[in-house]
């Protein structure tokens, strides 16, 4: 079980790098639903020996909620957008594919510096958390479209409930599921704001959302 | 009971969808408030049962903040019956049914003993304070929201990460209830506390609003309607504030103190220098209340940083700083009404215009600022004694510094606002003082001075025992 358990944690990270490699809108969308439909198979392949009724739960709920319900919901709030390119990132495509690198190395660093109080399944699964992590944030601060930025958000997430999972038997299931529909209540909210944005100002770009400021 | 307050804002919320008129949505708003209000002033007599296998349950912090939250509310519930009424082309069905949620997310966060379930009822108030942003859904308001949910979501997961660390580090204790953590300090893993401890500073503190994570505060206090502006600043900052007041609980019983005081330090005395410098060329009324609130924010953690008499002299400026913030977005929103602008040069000689409203601003700007008799000169002095007495001499000069610049600040706009002569005429007859939006600010104004000349018995009491929680006498 562990050779697919590392398996399945190299592809969440590689379909992160990819997400921060495409530039079309809706290619990330799908992509990160991708993402977080693998993530959702990771619960069965770590505790596949103890499996219990609210592991099933929160990894089924956690599909469908990010898997499905979300990247549909992303497409609704971009359906009236007639550019679907990121144009001009903040920050270019080879650098921040570049950077991630880096982010990925560091993780690395950062995960054998940190040491976990009691034995986990695989040694992958901190460091593959932390460059999820970093790696949603670096979309969220290179792009300027706003959409691109709500899944940079989304996939920081997904890196906090693959950390979540290590911890996942002793977090009661309410709690896990509180924070789930938060996450969700939050793309939802946000996804009706990009809906506005592009209502009111016929664009998505927020590298335009400059009229505040000292 | 606790349930109760938590889940019948929300069925209320509910409700609201299905009401046909504007009126009898308004009236049931108010009549929840009351009701909420009613509930917590019953609980200041008898402790509410610890509900939900001690997920839900009132410690002595919780109440001075849920009370907090109650006033607050019910005063800015009546002030929207005369305020909506201004606002023919908005619906108003989702915009209360927002607040209801609102309130019910921020008696959550107030009632909560797992921190997991803390986190929880904290990103609600997020997502639904947006929402309640986003009223007048104008561009620039639509900016402000956006800004305010990325900042304050990426914030908040920041949080998330530090509440996970938190577990790893509470292994041996295998639960995150507060009392389990508390009971079992000592067993907590000393490097993942810390890491914790620094994760949960830094995310609930983008929700407090403090310096550098303060970015987003000036654009949405300045875009957010006055009322939805007096609750954020007044209730949804104390929760936040509460949360990190949690941590500092924690720290304490796990002999962190020190640690966990050093940063707070540093973020209030950040805070209170980035509030001093940006607050000086403000031209804008209410971004010039958003550097503020940032500035009280600061005094709130510099207290806790420096200790001793300063977790006191905190938490009772966190009661006058709701009430003095809550009145002055009100002025604000009276301001936005009649002059249907925020910036300070439109907006001159409002005691001439309208005279009662003036008379608030003056009074609002005092209590601001931190003038005696107004509780706020208390509390600040509280906070200054005991930086003197704990001998960081440096930061006690610094503080007054950064607070004398801030009046200067302040005082340049507001007076100028106040006493300048009229540009034209008073506005038509359509928006003349109404008593129904004079009377809720009165009653801030009220409770401000009050709690500067007169604190009851049982509210020191609680205070005391409140600041007793973190290792105050």
């Amino acid at each position: 079980m562990e050779a697919w358990l590392d398996m399945t944690l190299v592809l969440v990270v590689l379909l992160g790098l990819f997400m921060i490699g495409s530039n079309r809108l809706g290619a990330i969308i799908q992509i990160f639903g991708l993402q977080s439909v693998v993530l959702g198979t990771i619960p069965f392949l770590m505790y596949f020996s103890k499996i219990e009724i609210h592991i099933v739960i929160v990894s089924l709920v956690a599909m469908v909620l990010k898997g499905f319900l979300m990247p549909y919901f992303l497409f609704w709030a971009i359906r009236h957008v007639s550019i679907r390119r990121e144009v001009s990132p903040l920050i270019g495509f080879g650098s921040t594919l570049f950077l991630s690198g880096f982010l990925i190395a560091g993780s690395f660093i950062l995960s054998s510096r940190l040491i976990f109080p009691y034995p986990v399944m695989s040694d992958f699964i901190i460091p593959a958390s932390f460059s999820t992590i970093m790696m949603g944030f670096l979309l969220l601060i290179s792009r300027a479209k706003a959409i691109t930025q709500v899944v940079g958000y989304l996939v920081m997430e997904n890196g906090i409930f693959l950390f979540a999972l290590l911890l996942l038997e002793k977090t009661p299931l309410l709690v896990e599921m509180g924070i789930l529909l938060d996450v969700f209540v939050g793309a939802l909210v946000m996804g009706i704001v990009v809906n506005h944005i592009s209502d009111h100002f016929e664009h998505t770009d927020t590298s335009h959302l400059t009229v505040l400021r000292d | 009971m606790l349930f109760v307050l938590i889940v019948l804002p929300l069925m209320m919320a509910g409700l609201m969808f299905i009401l046909p008129s504007k009126r009898a949505r308004i009236s049931l708003l108010v009549l929840t408030a009351l009701f909420h209000l009613s509930c917590v002033v019953c609980f200041w007599k008898i402790a509410p049962q610890t509900q939900w296998h001690g997920f839900l349950s009132l410690d002595v912090l919780g109440l001075l903040i849920l009370s907090i939250i109650s006033v607050l509310f019910v005063v800015v519930s009546f002030y929207l019956i005369a305020y909506l009424k201004g606002e023919e082309n908005r619906s108003t069905r989702f915009f209360i049914a927002c607040l209801l949620v609102f309130l019910s997310a921020m008696t959550l966060v107030t009632v909560s003993r797992h921190l997991g379930l803390l986190w929880i009822a904290i990103e609600a108030t997020t997502l639904f304070s947006a929402i309640l942003i986003n009223f007048h859904r104008t561009p620039r308001g639509i900016e402000a929201t956006w800004k305010f949910l990325l900042i304050c979501s990426v914030g908040i997961a920041m949080a998330l990460l530090g509440t996970l660390f938190l577990a790893v580090a509470a292994t041996n204790i295998k639960s995150l209830l507060l009392e389990d953590l508390l009971s079992n300090a000592p067993a907590l893993i000393e490097s993942w506390l810390k890491l914790s401890v620094i994760f949960l500073l830094i995310g609930y503190g983008t929700k407090m609003g403090l310096v550098p994570m303060h970015s987003w505060k000036p654009d949405t206090y300045g875009e957010a309607p006055g009322p939805v502006g007096a609750l954020m600043s007044g209730a949804l900052t104390s929760c936040a504030f509460l949360a990190i007041l949690r941590v500092g609980q924690i720290c304490h019983q796990a002999d962190q103190m020190a640690f966990f005081q050093s940063i707070t330090l540093l973020l209030g005395m950040l805070s209170l220098f980035v509030a001093s410098v940006f607050i000086l060329g403000q031209t804008d009324f209410k971004r010039m209340l958003g550097y503020s609130s940032i500035e009280h924010m600061g005094i709130l953690v510099l207290g806790v940083g420096l200790g001793g008499a300063g977790f006191y002299g905190s938490l009772y400026h966190m009661l006058n700083n709701a009430f003095a913030k809550g009145l002055m977005f009100l002025v604000a929103g009276n301001l936005y009404r009649y002059y249907r602008n925020s910036k300070a040069h439109h907006i001159q000689g409002v005691l001439h215009s309208y005279p009662q409203t003036g008379i608030l601003l003056l009074v609002g700007f005092l209590c601001v600022t931190g003038f005696p008799p107004f509780g706020t000169f208390f509390s600040e002095l509280l906070i200054l004694n005991a930086a003197v007495t704990g001998k960081h001499y440096i930061v006690a000069f610094l503080y007054v510094l950064f607070l004398g610049i801030i009046f200067i600040g302040m005082s340049k706009i507001v007076l100028k606002m106040a006493f300048g002569e009229p540009q034209d005429k008073p506005a038509d007859d359509q928006y003349r003082e109404s008593i129904s939006m004079v009377v809720p600010l009165v009653i801030l104004g009220l409770i401000g001075l009050l709690l500067g000349i007169f604190i009851p018995s049982y509210l020191s009491e609680v205070l005391q025992r409140a600041s007793g929680f973190l290792g105050g006498q």
